[in-house]
């Protein structure tokens, strides 16, 4: 089967680059973009199973980025990764808020979570 | 010209001749004229309309007309309308009138000279308005001026108004004739005796000061005191605000700013020390398990990254108020304490606490459950921080009811055999950055706590409690709106 894929998003290039294996080691394949234009520009060109993206960043936020990406996939599931303390107000197109602070292996267990919870989705629609 | 102004006069007398030559005259100066032809008439019209001055006919019988007027001067609230009487001869017997003294009286002798009359009820109608007027300024003064108070040159207290009344308690009748600072003694800045002395040589004195009221509590009141020196022996009259409320009010702005900023300021510091502990926390989960990582190195790795997640369950624990999913979620009460217990399970063992758990299986409430869990964890850490050597830890769910809102709701208290609470730490265990472990916390669990279960429109309360030599505590955390949801319980007990 192949692997899942994760579009990973946010500003800080450090994080990225740190955030990009610790996912590939958990068993996907990962596409980054430092901003959401970019990100948007990756949705539009090929199929992402996840998006991952960081809140506070230059431009659009991560959650008018979750808003623009879902007007093209609908069925996109998009996880708010943020260090902010309070929950943002437009969080409607947002699955999952998940703290930076949690860690690595909290991170990747709610990405399989969410993932595994889509896949059900599909089939029951099917 | 409001109704209180209109000239209303009532004309009294037998003779419908007399009453229509006296209504002919006294029209010109009057709105409205009464007539009535006997003392019950009369009565029946000035109970009823707010006459101005009464004209009483003595001239075919003086008997009668005296007769009428002290049938209207019983009634309490007639007892100061002016009455004039129209006579035929001059009045000789004064100990007649003696009795009206209490209010207006005058005569006039017939034939009347209109003129004279008109003059007469005019002079009477000038009267009553400015009594009127003067009134009213009395009962708007007593709400502008606050408390207002007249005493001698002794201090002796000659005039307390409504407003001193209510500012500190004490009536009119108690106070009158008694000294001023024994009625209500100034507490601070100075004493009343200094105060007096200022006001006698300076003329006035103004300032905040605190006295104490009826029942014995402080009020703090804005004053001014004048020295008048009218009638030869001085008088002081003293102004005064109750500014309490005002000051408590001040106090809690302050204070509701003073959180207000250090909920910024721990949002802005929990974001710029998340990013790159993330980073951090990353890096060392990809060295820890790098192939090339050995003995040593990787003993130091996980060192590192044993650190860095302590780090990381302060600022989760502290700084965060995140919500795992965008909309609240049914919670079981009795899981979600469990989960809890779990995670401070070795602790519990180090310290030889033992738990006793009398749980209603089956509460639960919609809610977040990472903030539910926060809350429970500060509890139970700080009940088990308090018991280094040992305790029995209770913990209950039950439903419950807030009896000042009537909600119902789930209550869950946790109680402590630990040090207890000191009467002096009650009072802010609350507040923010308040700790009574220096070197182990932060003095923000409760704080956030608090907050959290505020949200929930729910109380959190504690009592300490000393019974022989050990201490009991016991915080109770109050939550409305819970539902018993047998299929989470189930899941709750099978876990």
């Amino acid at each position: 089967m192949k692997n899942e894929v994760i579009l990973c998003v946010d500003d800080e290039e450090t994080s990225l680059l740190l955030r990009k294996p610790v996912l590939e080691q958990a068993g996907y394949e990962v596409m980054v973009a430092a901003s959401a234009m970019q990100a948007l520009e990756v949705l539009s060109s090929r199929k992402i199973d996840l998006l991952l993206t960081d809140y506070l960043m230059p431009g659009q936020t991560g959650t008018e980025l979750a808003r623009a990406a879902k007007n093209i996939c609908p069925e996109l599931p998009v996880i708010l990764l943020s260090g902010v303390t309070e929950l943002p107000p437009d969080m409607e197109n947002v699955d999952l808020f998940v703290s930076k602070v949690e860690g690595p292996q909290s991170m990747c267990e709610k990405v399989a979570a969410v993932l595994s919870a889509c896949h059900k989705q599909e089939s029951a629609s099917l | 010209m409001n109704a209180n102004e209109r000239v209303n006069v009532l004309i009294v007398g037998k003779r419908a001749d007399k009453v229509a030559r006296y209504d002919v005259i006294v029209r010109e100066v009057s709105d409205n004229v009464f007539l009535a032809a006997s003392a019950e008439e009369a009565l029946q019209c000035l109970l009823q309309i707010d006459i101005t001055v009464v004209l009483l006919d003595g001239a075919s019988s003086e008997r009668d007309a005296f007769n009428t007027a002290n049938a209207i001067r019983q009634h309490s609230s007639l007892q100061k309308t002016p009455i004039i009487f129209v006579l035929d001869a001059p009045l000789t017997d004064l100990g007649q009138y003696k009795d009206y003294r209490r209010g207006a009286v005058d005569f006039i002798s017939a034939p009347v000279v209109p003129e004279l009359l008109r003059n007469k009820v005019t002079i009477f109608t000038d009267l009553q308005h400015k009594a009127r007027q003067v009134e009213t300024l009395t009962g708007e003064l007593d709400i502008l001026a606050g408390a207002v108070i007249v005493s001698d040159a002794d201090g002796r207290i000659e005039f307390w108004n409504t407003g001193a009344e209510t500012l500190y308690g004490w009536g009119r009748e108690e106070v009158l004739g008694r000294y001023l600072d024994q009625v209500v003694p100034i507490t601070f800045p100075m004493t009343s005796k200094e105060v007096l002395s200022t006001v006698i040589s300076d003329g006035q004195w103004e300032g905040t000061v605190r006295r104490q009221n009826k029942g014995g509590q402080e009020v703090t009141v804005a004053i001014r005191k004048i020295l008048q020196r009218s009638d030869g022996a001085g008088a002081i009259v003293e102004m005064g605000q109750d500014i309490s409320a005002q000051l408590q009010a001040e106090e809690a702005l302050r204070q509701s700013e003073r959180l207000a900023g250090i909920g910024r300021l721990a949002g802005v510091i929990a974001h710029e020390i998340n990013n790159p502990l993330e980073a951090i926390a990353n890096a060392l989960f990809l060295v820890r398990s790098h192939p090339s990582l050995k003995g040593e190195a990787k003993h130091f790795a996980r060192i590192a990254e044993k650190e860095v997640a302590r780090i990381q369950h302060i600022t989760q624990q502290t700084l965060s108020f995140y919500r795992e999913s965008p909309a609240p979620i049914s919670v079981s009460i009795p899981t979600i304490l469990d989960d809890v217990l779990d995670l401070q399970a070795r602790r519990l063992e180090i310290n030889q606490i033992v738990v006793e758990k009398k749980y209603r299986n089956d509460m639960a409430i919609a809610a977040f459950p990472a903030e539910l869990k926060q809350v429970f964890l500060n509890l139970i850490g700080n009940a088990t921080q308090a018991m280094v050597q040992g305790g029995r830890l209770r913990i209950s769910i039950r439903e419950s009811m807030d009896y000042s809102s009537s909600r119902r709701g789930v209550r869950v208290s946790i109680c402590d055999t630990g040090s207890g609470i000191q009467p002096q730490e009650a009072k802010r265990l609350f507040e923010p950055f308040f700790t009574t472990k220096p070197n182990n916390g932060t003095g923000l669990g409760l704080w956030v706590s608090k907050g959290i279960i505020e949200k929930y429109q729910g109380t959190i309360r504690f009592r300490s409690l000393r019974l022989y030599d050990q201490y009991v505590t016991s915080f109770s955390v109050f939550i409305p709106g819970a539902v018993a949801a047998p299929s989470l319980a189930r899941a709750a007990s099978s876990a």
